[in-house]
């Protein structure tokens, strides 16, 4: 059996590097109401989350319904599947169900057309415990993701992973120096998986291992984007740069932003719009082999940005602190405030009755001055969040008061509904005792016609009897 | 006598991993999962013809002994590159209990960057549920084009393009074997033509042997529309000495008398160029720009002449700055 499912962990107490994560799920299990909200955890591969999840079914006691991308994931096969069980509860005992869907985000497919609606319908009526898991939680549609409350997953620390290894290999009866420990540990970048894979490769057949055995089973004898360039930009002769870019796995665009984000720190001015003449005949290059899928282009696009810039720097002595493109940062803001914008202007447009892109294009700013009077009422009106308030008023801090006021006036009504039908529920039990209390005193006689003040009495308790029972059936 | 002339590539297809050139590195681990009859998912990368696919076939055949063709099966994820394939056919051989006294099965999946990214997130899933029954290789050219989880779920084993001797060596013994003479100046042509990929340089073998039982150098540039390399030079340095005319007058040679095509001109240009030694840097990116213009220009329907002649004249500038 491979090692990464044999030593898969067990319990939630056994899940490494993530505590925060852990208690909360514990937390969230342990005061779970049909009423809490489904959990996401969201996090690179291989640091636990499905561990996790599988995990606290077995510590809850729970049974496992698990969802994933190798199932086809369309909304019939979605409701078919989950919706009932989401829904009604196991036939025997009261044991829960704990409903794992992995990879939500992997959903917006072809195949799996309709898949994120059927998921957000899902949550909104399940009376199961559900776990979401996903990568990138920016890929998670967003209907799904406000119904979550999300759990992150952090990499898995060196010290953390170098411990477990040391456990398996004490459990497996495999030598193992601390330099292969260390080794393993900090070349699988906090991926426990890829460690206990790589532990297993290099220890296949053997009794003992060290740091050399490790190398040569996997990945880390190739380049890294910092070999790449740092030689760019050191001179490195033509042969090295050739062989760095051949054996460095990023792929060419990102490699050229790498690049590129070096260049503005060049000194002289006549180099550096050299410079940027070659990477931007990379850029063309690259573009064409997209657009036309004519992959020799390729080899060009890297001679430029390798060869290239590095023939332009020549001789300037330019040593570069070598950082990652820094448009990745800008990108992923862009990308949310993208979908902010967008799933804001889905709101109103529905509000409105107007086409989202009217909205967008026209709307906006009218209806940024009708929120402006009056923010919580358009808040509510519009069910919107404070990313999407803060769009709308361009000021955060009115944005939560908002938000805040909003949720503040559903408490309060949540807290009225319910005190009243407490209220209605005394005042239905002394109707009863009251009632009980004639019988007693009166024995039946039929002949007499009932009094009329009596009816009154008579008829709520009936009525009222009748709608908690079916509440109740509703519940288990 | 052959009936039917059989493929040296299949004939001569390693049966066991002891026989595999090249990849000592690769060899050694897989040898030591078939020692322990245990083994993790696999992810092979690198390019064309350097063993990815003999490996895997090896390592099932002296895993599983007699039972290996049933245990094992190979799909190509280019023909079929959905989801669906990972839902029905992949689903459907890694469920099933292995056969005979093997305890697990091996898919091995070719090309798998080709599956879509819909397609490689069904599959991590498969991979850890079947993990009991059936263990994956997966097969591709970029690794960078396999999606994290699934890269993180497979030892990856990186295989090089071959070197020189490797090449020559198997050359030579297939050579050996067929009864056939190889000039030395051939099998420096073999490596030249074949750049690391057994594929290729097996191919050119049995081309050039076909047509004499005496391969010689002319031959193998011959069968696989080359140009020798000392043309190339010639040509270069013809242009960058500004001598157009005699260098338009090769060029013509070579693209009528000999039938290269252009783009196997260009390159084979490239490689002569960035290989270079001598070249100033700034002029060989110069001229690497030219040739991905002229390469560009060709392949947008341009026409080939032309474009050619213009590249040679361009060259001839840049060597006189």
């Amino acid at each position: 059996m491979d090692w990464a499912e044999k030593y898969r962990p067990m319990h939630l107490a056994d899940i490494l590097g993530n505590g925060s994560a852990v208690r909360q799920i514990v937390d969230w299990a342990k005061t779970w109401t049909p009423d809490s909200r489904p959990l996401l955890f969201t996090g690179k591969p291989g640091i636990g989350k499905t561990s996790a999840a599988l995990a606290l079914a077995r510590d809850m006691g729970w049974e496992v319904l698990e969802l994933n991308a190798s199932d086809a994931r369309t909304k019939a096969i979605i409701e078919r599947v989950a919706g009932n069980s989401s829904t009604t509860t196991s036939l025997f005992g009261a044991g829960r169900k704990l409903i794992i869907i992995d990879e939500v985000d992997n959903l917006e497919g072809n195949a799996d057309r309709g898949g994120a609606r059927a998921i957000a319908d899902i949550l909104k009526e399940a009376k199961q415990p559900i776990v979401l898991i996903a990568n990138d939680a920016y890929g998670v549609s967003d209907s799904i993701r406000r119904l979550c409350d999300p759990v992150p997953f952090r990499a898995i620390g060196v010290s953390t992973l170098q411990k477990r290894m040391k456990e398996i290999c004490r459990l497996e009866d495999i030598a193992c120096g601390e330099d292969a420990l260390s080794a393993i540990a900090e070349s699988s970048a906090g991926d426990m998986r890829t460690a206990v894979n790589m532990l297993f490769g290099s220890s296949t057949g053997k009794t003992s291992i060290s740091a050399g055995d490790i190398n040569t089973a996997q990945k880390d004898e190739r380049a890294t984007i910092f070999d790449l360039v740092g030689g760019v930009f050191a001179g490195a002769p033509d042969r090295e740069l050739q062989k760095l870019s051949f054996e460095c796995d990023e792929k060419p665009d990102s490699v050229m932003q790498w690049i590129e984000e070096s260049i503005p720190l060049m000194h002289d001015p006549k180099r550096r719009i050299r410079a940027y003449g070659r990477i931007s005949r990379a850029d063309v290059y690259l573009g064409r082999t997209m657009r036309r899928q004519y992959f020799t282009l390729w080899r060009y696009a890297t001679s430029m940005m390798t060869l290239g810039v590095a023939s332009e720097n020549a001789g300037a002595g330019f040593r570069t602190r070598i950082m990652p493109p820094s448009r990745w940062k800008r990108m992923s803001t862009a990308k949310k405030q993208k979908t902010v914008r967008r799933t804001l202007a889905a709101s109103l447009a529905e509000g409105y009755s107007i086409p989202e892109s009217q909205i967008q294009s026209q709307y906006l700013d009218l209806l940024s001055r009708f929120a402006e009077k009056d923010p919580a009422a358009f808040c509510e009106r519009h069910n919107l969040d404070v990313d999407q308030m803060t769009i709308i008023l361009h000021d955060k801090a009115a944005a939560a008061a908002a938000v805040k006021t909003v949720q503040q006036a559903a408490k309060e009504r949540d807290m009225k509904v319910k005190k009243m039908a407490a209220s209605k529920k005394a005042e239905m039990r002394k109707l009863e005792e009251q009632l009980e209390a004639l019988r007693m005193q009166e024995p039946p006689v039929p002949e007499t016609p009932p009094a009329a003040e009596e009816l009154p009495l008579e008829e709520p308790p009936d009525e009222k009897k009748l709608a908690p029972k079916q509440a109740t059936l509703d519940f288990f | 006598m052959d009936v039917s002339p059989e493929i040296w590539i299949e004939k001569y297809r390693p049966k066991n991993l002891a026989e595999v050139v090249g990849q000592q590195d690769v060899v050694e681990r897989l040898r030591s999962y078939v020692a322990t009859k245990a083994l993790p998912h696999l992810l092979f990368t690198g390019s064309a013809g350097v063993g990815k696919t003999t490996c895997a076939v090896a390592l099932a055949r002296e895993m599983f002994g007699d039972t290996w063709n049933m245990n094992f099966r190979e799909l190509n994820a280019s023909d079929e590159r959905g989801i669906d394939v990972v839902r029905n056919q992949i689903k459907q051989f890694a469920r099933t209990a292995p056969l005979g006294d093997a305890t697990f099965k091996i898919l091995f999946l070719d090309e798998a960057d080709a599956l879509t990214q819909d397609a490689q997130a069904a599959l991590r899933r498969t991979m850890e549920n079947y993990a009991e029954t059936c263990r994956f290789i997966l097969s591709c050219n970029y690794s960078s084009k396999i999606i994290d989880p699934i890269q993180s779920r497979c030892a990856i084993y990186r295989f090089r393009p071959l070197t020189d001797e490797a090449i020559s060596e198997e050359i030579g013994r297939i050579a050996k074997k067929e009864g056939i003479t190889v000039d030395e100046g051939a099998y420096v042509a073999i490596t030249y033509v074949s750049l690391g990929d057994m594929r290729k340089a097996i191919n050119a073998l049995q081309g050039a042997a076909i047509v004499s039982d005496h391969v010689t150098a002319e031959n193998i540039y011959a069968i696989t529309s080359n140009a020798k390399p000392q043309e190339i030079t010639d040509l270069l340095s013809r242009c960058l000495e500004g001598d157009f005319e005699t260098a338009e007058r090769m060029l013509h040679g070579l693209m009528y008398d000999k039938g290269i095509a252009p783009n196997e001109l260009l390159n084979q240009l490239y490689r002569e160029i960035s290989r270079s030694e001598t070249l100033d840097r700034r002029l060989k990116v110069d001229l690497i720009d030219h040739l991905g213009e002229a390469d560009f220009r060709m392949s947008e329907g341009a026409d080939t002449d032309i474009q050619m002649d213009a590249l040679l004249a361009r060259i001839v500038r840049a060597g006189m700055n």
